[in-house]
Formats: C-alpha cells, structure tokens, sequence
C-alpha cells in the first residue's frame, strides 16, 4: 500500500480485482490524490459508485461512507441523498461509460440541469467490459467487439459534432472535462477543479482495457500496445487541429464552477423561507 | 382532534408528515397526483422537501437515497409508474433501507383506465423486484381514514424491519371525498391506535448480522460511521462478495425478519364469523365497503355470511382463513388474484370461488345474487367466461 492507499482506502479492497494491465487504478488514483492536495477528509466525501468494472473495482475502496446504486441511477440516488446530508459533504461517484452514457443518461442530465454537487467520475473503457466486451456508445467506429462482429458501425458519443460533453453541458452542467487515463498530472488537476465546484462536475476518464477491448479491437492483450493506442488517439484540446485519429480531445471542456446555485442548497434555502413564513403566521 | 371533508391523497399527506416524513419525490400520475401537489405545499412548512423526479424510476431512487442518508421518506404513484420502482424497490430492500411507498392502483395493464380502480398490483406488490429472496409488507387501507393511519403504521413497520413498506391503495381512496380526523395531542394519537419510531443510525461499520433480528438500526450514510450499502450480495461486513454462503445469509434475513415477527404487522376485520358461516366473504380496499354493506344486509335476510377484511397483503393473514367453509373473493380484477392465497390458507376441504370486476365497485345486488347462487350450490361462471377465471 502507498501513502494514498493508507490514507484513504481500506486494506480489504487495495490492490482490486481487476485484470492485469487495467487501467481503471490510474483515473481512481488521480482522483484520490485530488482529494488530498486538496487537505480534504475520509468523512468529508461519500463515495458512490454504480455497475461494471468501474463499479465493481471502487465500491467501497474509501475508507469512509460507500454505496452502490443500480446501473444508471446512482445520480437520482445521490440528488436525494444530498438533500439529506449535510451541505459541506461532498459526493463523489465512479461510473463507467455504460452508466453515464447509455443507461444513465437521462438522470445524469437531471441531474446537471438541477446543478446537483456531484463530482462524476466517468471511467471509461470503450464499451461493455464486464459482461465479456460489447460495444458502448464511446466506442470507436469501425471497431470489432462482441457485439460488432463486422466493425462498430454507429456513431458515438465523442465524434466531435456530437460531443456528450456538450449534450450534458446544455442540460446545465457547471464543470466538464475529458482526460486519458495517463493524463497523470493533468487529470489530477482536473479533478481538483472538478471537486472545488458546487455543483455537478464530470470528468469523463479513457482508460485501457486489455483482456476484452485490447483483445477484441487490437488483436492483442499487450498492456503497452493499448496504453500507446489510447495515448496516439488522443490530443490536448485545441491540438487535435482536423486530425481524425484524435478521438478524444482532453483538458478542460467548460468551467463554470461555482457559476449556479447547487440544488440542495437553493432547495434548503426556499424550504428554509417557507418555514420562516409559516411560523411567522401560527399557521399550518 | 381537527376534522377535514377531504380526500384520501390529503390523509396521507397528514399522515406521512405525522409521521416524521420530511422528502417525498414524486412523478405526476392519476390517480396519485394530488399526494405529490398536497406533499409540495406541505412539506417546506416542517422544514421538509419536495422533489419532482424525471420518471417514477428516478423519484423512488430520490427518496430512497435521502432515506439512505437518514431521512424518512415516501412516494406514491399508480400502475404504470409503480412497475419503474422495480429498479429501486431492488435497491432499498437488499441495502434495507426504510421507506414508505404508496400505490393508487387504477386500471391496466399499462395505462388502462386512469380515473377508475383496479387491484390489478396484489402479486406485484407482493414481488415489487425482481430476483426472490426477500419478503414484502403491504398495508390496504379501505378508507380515508384508514389511509392515514396506516400511512403513520408504515412508516412505523419501515424502521423496525429497514424494508420499504407498501400501501396498496386504490383511486376511490385516494380520490375519494370522506371525513377525516386528524390526531394532535400525544393522547389522542395513542387513543387512536398509532405507532411511531423515530429514525436511528446503525453505528457500523459493520452491516447487518444474518439473523431475524429487527429494530436493528439502517445503515446511514453521511454520519461518518463508515457506512456501507450496495445492490450486490453483501458480507456481513457490507462488502461486495460473490459467495452463495453470504447470499444464503442475506436472504435469510430478508425473509425472516418478516416471517418470524409477522404477529407485529399482521392486521385484519373479521365479521360475523363466530356462527360457522356458510360462506366467507374475503375483500380488501375499497370493494370491501360494498362487501361489508351486502353482508349485512344479507344478515338482515337470515343468511349465514361472514367476512374476512386483510388490511396487511403481504405477509398474507393465512391464521384469518382457518375456518372450513365456502370462501368467496371479491376483487377489482377479472383475473383473480387475493383468491388464490385464500385457496393456499384455507383448510384444503374447502370451497373457494373469485367474484371480479373492474373499474367499479360490485354493487349490493349482485353480490347478494352471487351469495344466493353460492348457498344453492350454482356455479359462479358467467356468460361469455367458461370458469369463475383464476
């Protein structure tokens, strides 16, 4: 175990389960370490997390207060569970692309029109890894999975002209970022960003998956084959000029942190008025 | 005591915020509507909130994810929004979180009629979720009044036995205009049978032991007790873990802290039943009004009737159906439902016939025509339906 590990995780769950070559440890260590360049404690987080590797592999690794929801709807369960915990909490979620993309979509969009504090990790390994490698809605077309014998043959959620960042962006999100899982440093700011809004934050996190994606999509289970072909397809915003090998384009896609009022205080707030008038009146 | 002519939606407001419920998500739904508007102008004068969720699926994950943080919580819905809880209800009974849910059953399947009563959720409540290994508690009031009292019982029940409690209600309640009575002091709360339970905070960080133990606190997340819950198969510890030893374990406290207390929820009428009746009646809801009216009068006319009133579903109230006799289900549906769990409860010697409709109460009348076929031995089967149908 490292300093982090001992700080922040529980022994039980550290080193996890996933495969060999997973690059899952890296966006949840980066994430971790945000938490403690920000002096941030065990109890000031919850940590939530939903169905998959992203899921599986984080549940209960904070050594704090952990839950994991049904697939897809950790973010209705944390607009409530944020009205009932005190404001200064903060949750954090890991989701993979499945949950915030596919599944989820729908409450993850609610969820940042309501400017609900959050800070949503999505961990995403281009498709349905757990259940043996299907294709997701990050996947790369033309891409073979499982499920896309011939090739991927829709488009995706990250083609640039139809960017999920700026769909969730549009429903109100107030901080959103995409990184590569060997971001390192980069993804480590960000997610010091991401957690400092008072409100709903999503850092959407790329990472290899070798035994599945690596196998199906590149021939190969070689861990550094992947981690090269995530890195070449991947380029600092701005950088990526017309280059249609850059599928995903990371850094800092839209910050306005701390730009709205979050959903649980302006509730709290109104409800806080209310009451006042109520009392004021003897009446019920 | 204040007294309201007010429909069943407005008691159940009273009740739940009686009984300490301070959120309550919701998604707009005939017949349940009117829960949800009274419960936004309601709640903030407590200091409670209302949230109006995206769909029925997301309004029950609101409430039982305030609940997991220590709230005591509700939602009410109808049909086609109660089968969206099955994703949540999953959640909170395997996390066992309390809650209370509520169910103005219209007419279906799917939409239906959406201003008419059916009690086409009997099973359904009785397996809100998909995968077995639990036990449920489902509360039928049959008026009013009832509703709000058994609004504050399940709020009651949910603490005790960290499960979400059901009530399964039908739109002539929850619609319905009827006089109220709603408790203030400490004494009249008493006089008038209700049962509260503050919520308490499982200090952890363990989860729960597998054993039929109740008034177990719930685990609470955001009291830094190192609180866990998930929607897999838990250790005893609250991780995550893949071992049918752990999952025998867990279903075994989800059954049987249901089954081995049922005497502390089980509650039903009973008249007319201490002459060895020639036929007992068995209703729940609001059919059971017009039931109990036509038994009576079928009293009046010198015929042995008795009746047998289950105001909690599930567990089912097996010990009320001892008697041998010729029993008779009244239901709001064709398909027949409660009649086959009085076939299950009654001594095996008995004859069990289903009278259904839909959308309607039964009048006086035809149940009165359908008790003279029964006395004299007829069959119940109705033109156009080969068999009574269930």
């Amino acid at each position: 175990m490292d300093r982090l590990s001992d700080k922040y995780l529980r022994a039980r769950k550290i080193p996890s389960t996933a495969c060999s070559g997973c690059g899952l440890g890296q966006a949840h260590k980066a994430m971790v370490q945000a938490i403690d360049e920000l002096d941030m404690k065990v109890n000031d987080i919850i940590w939530g997390t939903s169905i998959g590797c992203a899921g599986r592999q984080t549940f209960a690794t904070w050594n704090g207060d952990n839950f994991a929801g049904t697939h897809g709807r950790v973010y209705a369960i944390a607009r409530g569970l944020r009205l009932a915990i005190p404001p200064e909490m903060k949750i954090v979620l890991t989701v993979g692309d499945g949950d915030a993309f596919g599944i989820g979509l729908n409450h993850l969009l609610h969820a940042a029109r309501s400017n609900t504090q959050m800070t949503v990790l999505v961990c995403d390994n281009l498709g349905y890894q757990s259940t043996g490698g299907q294709f997701g809605w990050t996947t790369p077309q033309g891409v073979v999975t499982d499920s896309s014998p011939y090739g991927m043959s829709e488009p995706n959620w990250v083609q640039p002209e139809m960017d999920v960042l700026n769909v969730i962006k549009a429903a109100g999100a107030t901080f959103l970022a995409r990184h590569v899982s060997m971001d390192g440093r980069a993804l480590v700011d960000t997610c010091k960003k991401a957690l400092q809004n008072n409100g709903f934050s999503l850092v959407h996190c790329v990472f290899p998956c070798i035994t599945n994606f690596g196998k199906n999509a590149l021939g190969s289970r070689n861990a550094v084959n992947m981690f090269n072909w995530i890195k070449n397809h991947a380029a600092p915003l701005g950088e990526e000029e017309e280059n249609p090998e850059i599928f995903w384009r990371t850094g800092i896609h839209y910050d306005a942190s701390n730009s709205r009022t979050e959903f649980s205080e302006s509730l709290r707030e109104q409800t806080a008025e209310i009451q006042r008038r109520y009392k004021d009146e003897g009446s019920h | 005591m204040k007294r309201f002519l007010e429909t069943g939606n407005f008691a159940i407001t009273e009740g739940a915020i009686m009984a300490g419920c301070r959120l309550f998500a919701g998604y707009p739904i005939t017949p349940a509507t009117e829960i949800a508007e009274a419960m936004s102008a309601e709640l903030p004068k407590v200091g409670g909130y209302y949230v109006q969720a995206e769909d029925e699926c997301a309004a029950m994950h609101i409430a039982v994810g305030a609940a997991a943080g220590g709230m005591k919580t509700m939602t009410a819905t109808s049909g086609p929004g109660y089968i969206l809880y099955a994703d949540p209800y999953g959640w909170a009974i395997g996390c066992e979180i309390p809650m209370v849910v509520l169910n103005s059953q219209r007419v279906g399947p799917v939409s239906g009629i959406t201003g008419a009563p059916g009690q086409g959720e009997f099973y359904n409540s009785r397996y809100p979720t998909q995968g077995g290994n639990y036990e449920t508690i489902v509360l039928a009031p049959n008026s009013a009044q009832e509703a709000m009292e058994l609004t504050v019982e399940a709020f009651y029940l949910s603490e005790r036995f960290r499960t979400p409690v059901t009530i399964l209600a039908d739109q002539l309640i929850t619609d319905g205009l009827e006089d109220i009575s709603v408790p203030e002091t400490d004494e009249e709360k008493e006089a008038m049978g209700l049962r509260f339970m503050e919520r308490k905070v499982h200090t952890g960080p363990e989860f729960y032991p597998p054993s039929d133990e109740i008034d177990i606190p719930p685990v609470v997340l955001g009291k830094g007790t190192g609180a866990m819950c998930s929607d897999w198969t838990p250790t005893e510890e609250g991780y995550d873990i893949e071992t049918v030893e752990a999952q025998h374990k867990h279903s075994y406290r989800m059954i049987y802290k249901i089954r081995n207390n049922k005497d502390i929820i089980s509650r039903y009428e009973t008249l007319f039943l201490d002459d060895d009746p020639d036929i007992i009646v068995a209703a729940f809801g609001t059919p059971s009004r017009t039931v109990k009216t036509a038994v009576k009068k079928a009293r009046e006319k010198g015929q042995k009737i008795g009746m047998i009133r289950p105001k909690t579903l599930w567990p089912f109230p097996d010990e009320a159906f001892s008697r041998k006799s010729k029993y008779l289900s009244v239901e709001l549906d064709y398909d027949g439902q409660m009649v086959r769990e009085v076939q299950r409860a009654a001594p095996s010697e008995s004859e069990v016939h289903f009278f259904g409709k839909c959308g309607e109460l039964p009048t006086v009348a035809e149940l009165h025509e359908t008790f003279d076929k029964l006395l004299n031995g007829e069959s119940l089967s109705r033109k156009g339906w080969e068999r009574e149908a269930w």
